[in-house]
């Protein structure tokens, strides 16, 4: 059987990902490709590409979730003072539960009550940072406890992220939720008619997202060994980037794969690091590189993929769909 | 069913309504500000305390405003933060340069000029928004971040732009340019070709392009009205304000939350009360109700953006009630 | 001679990609003219009128409009030339005020200094319901409230706002209740004596025999027949747009209804407001009962209340599961899992998904079915179960990997319906099947039904098209304004005349 066929939108997210690659690993004289470097950039994706396992799947139903941040600052701030309060034991249920009940929210509140879903991660930003901020200046930044330091150590960390990510990757492809959330985005109207429980999968798909935000609090906590000030800023943003550098659509649909979550991550990490070395490492310089290829990336995927739309059946004598032409006015 | 037909209504009922639902609206703004000052001891109604409120619904009324033909379009812009955080800018550079004309040129060039780039890469790049938007952000802000630290510039945007060219932030000035403004807007939004043109585009683009409507030409008009509001309210930002502090990490987002959820609000009330005239009272509404929680000593920057982020939710769901349909 | 004819168009191409829309169109419009233009869907009938009023240029031939060359740029020009139309979809700005959407393009008309003076607007709008006799609309209201009807007018007093000497209007009669269309044909007339021609586009082909003076008919983009209205009759109309007998062998060949006696559906006093009331009937084991009536009839309506679709004030729908248990049919995820299945008439937007594969299209409802362990779907199952399907259906692709917007409207209603055929269901709904399909898929189409019918699946066949249900249903329920107005058998007096009269 033959292979799909691989599109323009699929083919320039690679193409970027090693020129940017490239460029930097000559700019920066080889420093790049270092174990060490190599290491640390690992570690810096770990907690975008768990995180953005779980975006993925709201992406893959036309919706964004940028609460992810603040989501990941809440869990970790909520676990580590829980572990401090009660026992390290609650650092990992704590930090899960927080994570899936702020998805939950979400997933209600754009399922059952329509709000856009980029307005109500926006809303969220503002507010729950705002909560956020509140603990803090009440409680400051805290330390997690001696007994659950092991968790940063390699042979759990790394595992597990492989464990989630593997596990994310088994439901986005080959289980019936994960077809369920593309076939959403596609078109939603015909998953309501098949008899999809939209309304269903959609606070689920939130909610994951939800519960990776909190696995991404774990890491977080673990690896720095406690809360800071500015946990989680910009995050959700770095999450989103991640998808649509990798070349997700925004429409998602059968776009959304989950290797695009690891090309994007390791774009970014890549950019960020590679300024670094070559010495421009103020924010005005990553961010402005980031922000102009997201553009780019966004909009040569879109163009390439209106482009491949446009080009008509030539298989056979038969007429394109003749009532397709006539609702062509709409 | 749908083909039984509709009573003629007659055409004087709708303006009734309309004046009617305005003076309800405004009794219920003062019955709350009596309650609230008695909530306070006083200190809400009190002379400096109204100054503040009035000057600090001025630049939100406007950037809504400028939303608000957006939005008719079907756009929504977040870069509007840090197109203001330039346009605030570019007023004090200006205007330290060169008195007043570098005032209002300033603030009203850069925030034209942006807004409209903004737009176009909207309209022509197919990116939604929302995305464009937030991509658009990054690279203003660190244009923002450039001008800060190089040389050329750093000095004329640490130094506070001169008190004397501040005029435009203090009242009565800034009362009249309100109004002004309301005025403009009206007229725009409901009594000129180039806003209803906009307004049939954003409604049904097809409907509008088979009707003769200039595509864009339109879209060129929404960029410069809505860029020409933006303009405006980094003046008057500036004014009021006297310096402008640099964001990046997309926090000048936060910028936008307020005027957003004002003309949120205000299109609920669309169906009663024309979404323009209602801007500047949302505006109040909203700025009152953290006026009310700062007195009453709730930490801004914390639990006050709690109650942003709550309320906006609020009005969406509000808003979205009885939408059919799919929404992302 | 140019002074008789307002309107002549001269061998008229108009190509969309490989598609031949409108092939060497040749017919003229005399002054005080009322022509007809009919034809099934996809013959190019409202691609001819949009190019008329100036939608999209034409690629060969030419129009002369009052004696010289007519080009019209945009739907502007072709208003300053005297020609205005009322197009199909529906043409108003919901967020626009009535009076606004009649003269939307062409505010400047009343601006002093840049302002528009909505006085006046208003006050020419009202000018226009009165000289036109149209009833009256708030013109102060924004349209987004009110009834599709109503819409429709503003869109009829815009066109005749232009003063035209020729109008067109593509399918407005079915919009209008029947005190408007009245009125519509009062206003045809009253341009018939002022010397002004009208072209009218509609499905009905009675009505248009009553209105107009000829008919020019439509088939596969070219003119196949040019007639005086008062010398033809409907049948000779409706074989000039199907091209032969219309009851064709491809319907069944039997008169008798044959289902088992076993309900497996059961609906009782069903309202959904706004569609229709009180609907009671029962489906049998390999049944097919069809549903007719014109669109606003609540037929479709009833497809998607059976499947769960709907929101209904009042009555139920119970699907037998077990000889002692029936289930209530109240969500969609209910009727899936149930084994039901619905084909909704809008398959580009409400049953396929165009830019994802024919494999994905094609497995989508059958997942629960072709779960494994764990909820594992294996890919080499899913692509086995599509090339399956893909040679069954004969569905004419590259391969299971192509995406349905290449595919022609035949083959994407084959993936339609097949996905659904492959479950083999307990409960087939049918919402216009052969919609936009030409006549080999057709057969086919109607062979798969008799398949399905011959192995117990229950159908319910919805549709518009009388000769269709009239070929192919056990029994047939008629419904006019959503009520039923008449249930008749196969044996009974199953013929045209007995339905046309209820259903319109």
């Amino acid at each position: 059987m033959k292979k799909r066929n691989i599109g323009l939108q699929d083919v320039v997210p690679f193409a970027a990902f090693v020129i940017i690659f490239a460029f930097f690993e000559i700019a920066s004289k080889g420093k790049m490709l270092s174990p060490f470097s190599l290491q640390m950039m690992l570690d810096q994706s770990v907690m975008t590409i768990v995180s953005g396992c779980g975006v993925l799947f709201v992406v893959a139903m036309g919706s964004i979730d940028l609460s992810v941040g603040v989501n990941l600052a809440l869990s970790g701030v909520l676990a580590v003072w829980a572990a401090n309060a009660a026992g390290g034991a609650l650092l990992v249920p704590v930090a899960l539960v927080t994570g899936l009940l702020v998805g939950l929210f979400n997933g209600v509140i754009v399922a059952r009550f329509k709000v856009p879903s980029f307005m109500l991660s926006i809303a969220m930003l503002i507010g729950i940072r705002g909560i956020v901020n509140f603990i803090q200046t009440n409680i400051g930044t805290q330390f997690i406890p001696e007994a659950t330091r092991v968790f940063a150590e390699g042979y759990i960390r790394y595992p597990l992220f492989f464990v989630i990510v593997a596990v994310m990757w088994y439901v986005l492809e080959y289980t019936r939720f994960g077809k369920y959330c593309k076939a959403i985005g596609e078109n939603e109207t015909m998953a309501k008619f098949v008899g999809v429980p939209v309304e269903r999968v959609k606070v689920l798909a939130f909610a994951l997202s939800g519960l990776m935000a909190g696995f991404a609090a774990l890491f977080s906590v673990t690896s720095v060994g406690g809360t800071t000030q500015q946990m989680g800023v910009f995050f959700e943003m770095k999450v989103a980037m991640a998808i649509f550098l990798g070349g997700v659509l925004v429409t998602g649909g059968f776009s959304a794969k989950l290797y695009k979550v690891l090309l994007g991550s390791f774009s970014i990490t890549i950019i960020v690091n590679g300024l670094a070395l070559i010495g421009l490492s103020e924010t005005q310089y990553s961010q402005s590189f980031q922000g102009l290829l997201l553009l780019i990336i966004l909009g040569v995927t879109i163009l390439a993929s209106s482009r491949r739309r446009k080009v008509p059946s030539t298989l056979d004598e038969e007429e394109p769909d003749p009532v397709a032409n006539e609702s062509r006015g709409k | 069913m749908q083909t039984r037909q509709k009573n003629p209504v007659p055409v004087e009922e709708k303006r009734h309504s309309q004046l009617a639902f305005l003076l309800i609206l405004v009794a219920a703004i003062v019955a709350a500000a009596v309650i609230f000052n008695f909530i306070t001891g006083g200190r809400f109604l009190d002379g400096t305390n109204i100054l503040v409120i009035i000057s600090h619904i001025v630049w939100p009324s406007f950037v809504a405003w400028g939303l608000c033909f957006l939005f008719a379009c079907g756009y929504t812009d977040l870069s509007i933060g840090a197109i203001l955080v330039l346009g605030s800018f570019a007023t004090c550079i200006f205007g330290n340069w060169y008195g007043y004309p570098g005032v209002i040129l300033g603030g009203l060039v850069v925030g034209t000029l942006l807004v409209f780039i903004n737009f176009n890469v909207f309209a022509y790049t197919k990116i939604p928004s929302w995305i464009a938007g937030i991509s658009l952000a990054m690279i203003y802000e660190a244009v923002a971040v450039v001008l800060k630290v190089s040389d050329a510039t750093a000095d004329l945007i640490y130094a506070e732009m001169d008190k004397s060219l501040r005029v435009l932030g203090q009242v009565p000035w800034s009362i009249l340019l309100l109004f002004a403004g309301l005025a403009a807007a009206y007229l725009l939004y409901n009594r000129t070709t180039i806003g209803l043109n906009i307004r049939a585009l954003g409604g049904n683009k097809d409907v509008a392009r088979a009707l003769g409507i200039n595509v864009n030409r339109t879209l060129l008009g929404v960029g410069l009205i809505c860029g020409v509001f933006i303009g405006v309210a980094a003046i008057v930002q500036e004014s009021v304000a006297g310096r402008t502090l640099v964001k990046t990490g997309l926090t000048s987002i936060n910028m936008v939350f307020q005027p957003l959820a004002i003309v949120l609000l205000a299109q609920i009330m669309q169906k009663r009360l024309n979404v323009i005239i209602a801007v500047p009272i949302c505006a109040v509404i909203i700025y009152a109700v953290f006026n009310l929680l700062t007195i009453m000593g709730v930490p801004s920057g914390t639990l006050q953006e709690a109650f942003l982020g709550a309320f906006l939710i609020a009005f969406g769901v509000v808003g979205q009630r009885g939408v059919k349909g799919v929404v992302k | 001679m140019s002074g008789e004819n307002i309107l002549e168009v001269r061998g008229l191409n108009k190509y969309f990609g490989p598609t031949h829309a409108n092939r060497d169109i040749t017919f003229t419009v005399r002054r005080g003219e009322i022509k007809g233009l009919i034809g099934e869907n996809g013959s190019g009938k409202s691609t001819l009128i949009s190019q008329i009023a100036g939608l999209y240029p034409w690629d060969s031939g030419e129009i002369v409009f009052n004696g010289e060359k007519y080009c019209p740029r945009s739907p502007i020009d072709a208003n300053n030339c005297g020609i205005s139309m009322v197009m199909q979809e529906l043409g108003v700005i919901g967020s626009l005020p009535a009076g606004v959407n009649v003269f939307l393009g062409r505010t400047n008309q009343f601006t002093k200094n840049g302002v528009v003076s909505l006085k006046a607007l208003n006050r020419a709008a009202e000018e226009v319901f009165e000289k036109w006799g149209l009833p009256k609309v708030p013109l102060n209201k924004l349209t987004d409230g009110m009834m599709i009807e109503a819409r429709k007018i503003i869109e009829l007093a815009r066109a005749l706002s232009v003063d035209p000497q020729l109008l067109l209007l593509d399918e407005i009669t079915q919009s209008l209740s029947l005190n408007n269309r009245n009125k519509l044909y009062e206003i045809i007339r009253k341009l018939k004596e002022m010397g002004r021609s009208v072209i009218v586009i509609t499905h009905d082909v009675e009505e248009l025999i009553q209105i107009t003076d000829t008919i020019t008919v439509l088939r596969d983009g070219a003119v196949v027949g040019d007639v005086v209205s008062k010398e033809t009759t409907p049948d000779e109309i409706k074989r000039m747009m199907v091209g032969r007998d219309i009851s064709g062998a491809y319907y069944r060949a039997d008169m008798t209804p044959a289902f088992g006696e076993k309900v497996v559906l059961s609906v009782r006093d069903l309202t959904v407001p706004g569609e229709f009331e009180n609907l009671s009937y029962d489906l049998h084991e390999g049944e097919i009962l069809g549903f007719c009536g014109l669109s606003d009839s609540g037929i479709h309506a009833v497809g998607k209340a059976v499947y769960g679709l709907a929101r209904p004030s009042s009555g139920s729908v119970r699907l037998k599961v077990s000889e002692t248990e029936t289930v209530a049919i109240d969500r969609a995820d209910t009727a899936l899992r149930r084994n039901m299945a619905y084909v909704p008439k809008d398959r580009d937007s409400e049953a396929l998904m165009l830019h994802a594969s024919i494999l994905e299209n094609f497995n989508l409802p059958s997942l629960t079915d072709l779960e494994g362990k764990a909820g594992y779907l294996a890919p080499k199952k899913l692509k086995k179960r599509a090339a399956d399907l893909v040679a069954s259906m004969k569905v004419k692709c590259t391969d299971i990997f192509q995406t349905m917007d290449a595919l022609s409207g035949g083959n994407k209603q084959k993936v339609n319906l097949g996905r659904w055929l492959a479950k083999e269901p307990k409960v087939l709904i049918l919402d216009c099947p052969t919609r936009g399909v030409d006549v080999g898929v057709k057969a086919y189409i109607y062979a798969l039904m008799k398949e399905a019918k011959k192995k117990g699946i229950a159908i319910i066949l919805i549709s518009d098209e009388l000769t269709e249900v009239l070929g192919m249903a056990d029994r047939l329920i008629v419904m006019k304004g959503g009520k039923v107005t008449a249930r008749i058998r196969r044996d009974e007096d199953f013929t045209e005349q007995s339905v046309i009269g209820v259903m319109i």
